[in-house]
């Protein structure tokens, strides 16, 4: 190769980096470009292992206000510990009066954990019908308000082993990190179902990154 | 010929620093008032960490002495969040107000638009990661 070649090469290579190095933070550019209103850009699939929590609130009938809050289990596991602020240290949160007037909470747990599946409190009247119950390793809560114009309904399914990880702190302290570890590991489910005339909210675990 | 090679040799370098520069993105903060306020800010990500050390010592170990409670929570946060695809984490629409938490490309985005304020975030994960740690290295008891 002759001297005027290779300084040429040489000259061609220090360009094509140059030029490389330098479009990079332009496609950062095309990428932070504000895209469009929510639901509309193409999401990324999340991992498989990853389980989101989901929470939407929204008003069916007046559209006024809507939230939606999307947070990978993994990530509040982390993030949790590190907080110390009030009543929250290092992913656990103290609870002052855990007797409940007189109830104790743990013996109840260990009473129901310990009982067969079935249905615990049923309660029938003219303003509202609610069901407690043990159900598939599920403890559920049913709540149907009857006294409004447009019924209320209350639904809350909690894993019993999440429950458990809760209460496996000391004592008067719920165990946050504990409990998201054991939520993980549980499959799609929704948690938390409330409609009533306004509002209907839920909460929800599953592996995408976005809410339905 | 020596004027051609000089010439080539401050180009090349500016391309270079400009690249450096500008390699980890734009930290950009708009915010449009009704009264006709604007404030543009587009600062290069890479140049927050080396600016961070130009800054007076006591100022930095006063803005990390307020942060201090929070700075491990940022640091974890950002750190994490760089783990996961692109995802809309709050979303908030209401009669006066949307907000929206979201990350996109390595970068966290925070638009609030009120009716009578528009304000959007955008900063490089990596960054906040960066002024966080080194913040905490100067905040007193982290």
């Amino acid at each position: 190769m002759t001297h005027r070649a290779l300084r040429f090469s040489g000259f061609a290579l220090f360009v094509a980096v140059a030029a490389a190095l330098l479009l990079t933070p332009f496609a950062g550019f095309a990428q932070n470009t504000p895209g469009p209103a929510s639901g509309s850009s193409a999401p990324a699939a999340a991992s498989k292992q990853d389980r989101w929590l989901h929470v939407r609130v929204d008003n069916p009938d007046s559209k006024e206000e809507t939230v939606r809050v999307n947070v990978p289990l993994e990530l509040a596991e982390k993030i949790l510990p590190t907080i110390n602020h009030s009543k929250l240290q290092s992913g656990r949160v103290k609870v002052d009066q855990f007797d409940c007037h007189g109830v104790d909470v743990r013996a109840l747990l260990d009473a129901v954990r310990s009982s067969k599946d079935g249905e615990f409190v049923t309660v029938q009247s003219k303003d509202a019908d609610v069901r407690v119950a043990k159900q598939g390793g599920y403890f559920l809560v049913h709540v149907v308000d009857k006294n409004r114009d447009k019924k209320g309904r209350v639904e809350v399914k909690i894993p019993i082993k999440v429950v458990d990880a809760l209460f496996s702190g000391g004592k008067d302290e719920l165990d946050l990190v504990a409990g998201l570890r054991a939520l993980s590991a549980q499959g799609d489910t929704e948690l938390v179902s409330v409609k009533d005339e306004e509002n209907t909210v839920r909460v929800w675990l599953d592996s995408k990154n976005v809410a339905d | 010929m020596l004027l051609a090679k000089l010439a080539l040799g401050f180009g090349g370098t500016l391309v270079l620093a400009g690249a450096y520069t500008f390699h980890e993105g734009v930290m950009r903060i708009d915010q449009d008032q009704v009264n006709g306020q604007h404030l543009h800010v587009w600062v290069p990500a890479a140049g927050v960490p080396l600016a961070m050390r130009a800054v007076p010592r006591r100022y930095l170990e006063h803005a990390a002495g307020q942060a201090a409670p929070w700075l491990p929570t940022v640091r974890a946060m950002t750190k994490e969040l760089r783990k996961y695809p692109d995802a809309e984490f709050v979303e908030v629409d209401d009669a006066a107000q949307h907000v929206r938490i979201r990350t996109q490309g390595g970068k966290l985005l925070i638009d609030v638009d009120k009716t009578d304020e528009k304000v959007h975030v955008t900063c490089p994960l990596a960054t906040l990661e960066d002024v966080a740690s080194e913040l905490e290295r100067d905040a007193p008891g982290v």
